[in-house]
């Protein structure tokens, strides 16, 4: 590992502002935030009179960080992957790659446009749901706290692997296209839609490994009052399990999320651009 | 620093294969500080992948490689922020605003540039692309877009510009500006710059020296005046006689002339023309696929 100047950091922190300026300019990119915040705020306001049966409180509650821990994974994991598989083929990564620091910076950059984005979508559907919510804080401060800590560790488990997952798969539209479908079927199998505890043995197994499952369950447990637990796996909120797992998948992705990138970004040149190029050509 | 007798890139064998396809067989190639050199032949004859392996993209499959003094491949940050690239770029960045786009590889570079580069504006002045500086990277010409790529390559004041056919899509008016900020380049900062073309007359006006790659092989170096003479009889002079018509290629053609017209008072439709840099291409070329077919057959 080369050492990392601190204009490299510079850099990659203004790209990362730049890239998220450039989309909230950008009119489909503006159109996906207002349909995901108007389909957040109806769905909230559908169930928000629907109460859940013995524990009295709005299913309006139970939404919220379940959502809350789908957008991690969807921003985190599957947008990233999708713009670095898009960016390796249009030459971006290679521009970079030729340069000082330059895969770095290109890494650094993605990681604050992610980061932007995440607080960007948290921010407005936070306010939405306390606005629609009506027993959204009961927890209070120590539980938004809580929450908050939750959702940093699932960013860590989560970003690392759309890093991942974009350097394996070099074709952007099947990482959006069949990653989409991969999302969803993680999102079923990880509890945020049917509890997990209500799902088979065999779903519930492959929805403790993947890490949504546990952002959603901390998220849950920091949120919803206590006796909530009880519609959960082993009728407990598992919180140094969830800690540990989210930890875990960090971990996993942070060592391996750099040794990929960087033989991806090695790997490419002026030929296998050119040759994507007209592929691309063809494809218009 | 500005010792022209200074080696800059030296290889020695050089060869690349992909598969069975030999693309590039044994180059011996020396550039020395403050040569220009253009890279010229057919599309498929190696002069791409002869850039990219002293960029340090490819690692070649034989040979040695030195630039700088160092094997490409595995040169270090310093050493490669001192060294050029100026990609073709296609679609990367497309909403990013030119100022800020330049700005960003300005910044990269920072830490290692040499004493005395341009800066991000007087880059763009360079480049005319200063009426754009804030104009999105999408909203640019293919031939606005490339002189952009040049301006990235020059960002990092390098003393090594590799420039793979910079000027494709270039207007006349930008082709000569950027001839001038070639120049510019070699006479005050002793820039060295490999470029590949297909333009045989950006690569007269531009070379010191002049490289042509056959079939993975270097088919004639030197400067264009020097390949021209090597090929036998630099001016051909054509007349008439009545009916009868005559060829004659010279090294010499103003005393033939001055001959030919005391010897035959009914010289007409006089011709006299110099051999271009495009037939000695030609014929070097058509040369070398000779000598390489003999060989071959033996």
């Amino acid at each position: 590992m080369t050492r990392i100047p601190a204009s490299a950091i510079r850099a990659g922190a203004l790209r990362g502002a730049i890239e998220m300026r450039n989309s909230l300019q950008k009119p489909a990119d503006l159109a996906y935030y207002v349909i995901g915040a108007v389909s957040f705020s109806l769905a909230l306001w559908f169930f928000r009179d629907q109460l859940v049966p013995e524990l009295g409180i709005s299913t309006a509650s139970i939404i919220f960080p379940g959502v809350m821990a789908l957008m991690t994974l969807f921003v985190a994991t599957y947008g990233l992957a999708t713009l670095v598989s898009t960016e390796r083929e249009d030459g971006t990564l290679l521009r970079l790659s030729i340069l000082p620091a330059g895969t770095f910076t290109y890494a650094w950059g993605q990681t604050v446009r992610t980061l932007l984005e995440l607080a960007f979508t948290f921010g407005i559907f936070t306010i939405l749901a306390s606005i629609l919510v009506p027993d959204l804080w009961i927890r209070g401060a120590a539980g938004a706290l809580l929450a908050l800590g939750f959702l940093l560790l699932g960013i860590l488990a989560c970003l690392p692997l759309g890093f991942v997952v974009g350097a394996i798969f070099s074709n952007p539209r099947s990482v959006g296209g069949w990653g989409f479908l991969v999302v969803g079927a993680i999102v079923y199998a990880s509890g945020i839609v049917v509890p997990l505890s209500e799902l088979p043995m065999w779903v519930q197994v492959i929805g403790q490994v993947l890490p949504l499952y546990w952002l959603g369950l901390g998220l849950r447990s920091a949120l919803l009052p206590e006796g909530f637990a009880t519609i959960e796996i082993a009728e407990s909120w598992r919180t140094l399990e969830s800690v540990g797992m989210l930890g875990l998948w960090a971990i996993v992705g942070a060592v391996l999320a750099p040794l990929l990138l960087q033989r991806v970004a090695r790997k490419e040149s002026f030929a296998t651009l050119a040759t994507r190029r007209e592929k691309a050509m063809q494809r218009v | 620093m500005t010792n022209r007798d200074e080696i800059v890139v030296n290889t020695r064998g050089m060869s690349m294969s992909y598969g069975s396809k030999l693309v590039l067989d044994g180059i011996d190639l020396q550039i020395r500080r403050g040569e220009v050199v253009a890279l010229l032949g057919a599309n498929g004859a190696g002069k791409t992948t002869t850039i990219e392996i002293l960029e340090g993209l490819r690692s070649p499959t034989g040979g040695t490689v030195e630039v700088l003094g160092v094997d490409p491949l595995h040169a270090s940050v310093d050493h490669r922020a001192r060294v050029g690239v100026v990609l073709q770029s296609w679609r990367d960045h497309a909403r990013w605003r030119v100022r800020e786009f330049l700005h960003h590889f300005f910044l990269l570079h920072a830490p290692f540039r040499a004493e005395g580069g341009w800066g991000v504006d007087e880059l763009l002045e360079r480049v005319g692309l200063t009426d754009k500086a804030h104009a999105r990277i999408a909203s640019l010409s293919g031939g606005q877009r490339r002189r952009l790529d040049v301006a990235v390559g020059l960002i990092g004041n390098p003393e090594l510009l590799f420039l793979d056919e910079p000027t494709v899509g270039f207007d006349p008016h930008a082709r000569r500006e950027f001839h001038e900020l070639m120049h510019e380049l070699v006479d005050a900062r002793a820039t060295t710059i490999l470029l590949t073309t297909h333009d045989l007359a950006e690569a007269e006006r531009l070379a010191d020296r002049i490289l042509i790659l056959h079939r993975g092989r270097i088919a004639a170096d030197g400067s264009a005046d020097a390949l021209a003479r090597e090929v036998a009889g630099t001016t051909e002079v054509r007349w008439r006689v009545g009916d009868e018509r005559f060829v004659h290629a010279t090294e010499a053609a103003t005393p033939f002339v001055r001959e030919l017209l005391n010897r035959e008072p009914d010289v007409d439709d006089l011709e006299i023309r110099r051999t271009t840099l495009e037939d000695t291409y030609l014929t070097m070329v058509a040369q070398h696929a000779a000598a390489t077919a003999e060989e071959d057959g033996r």
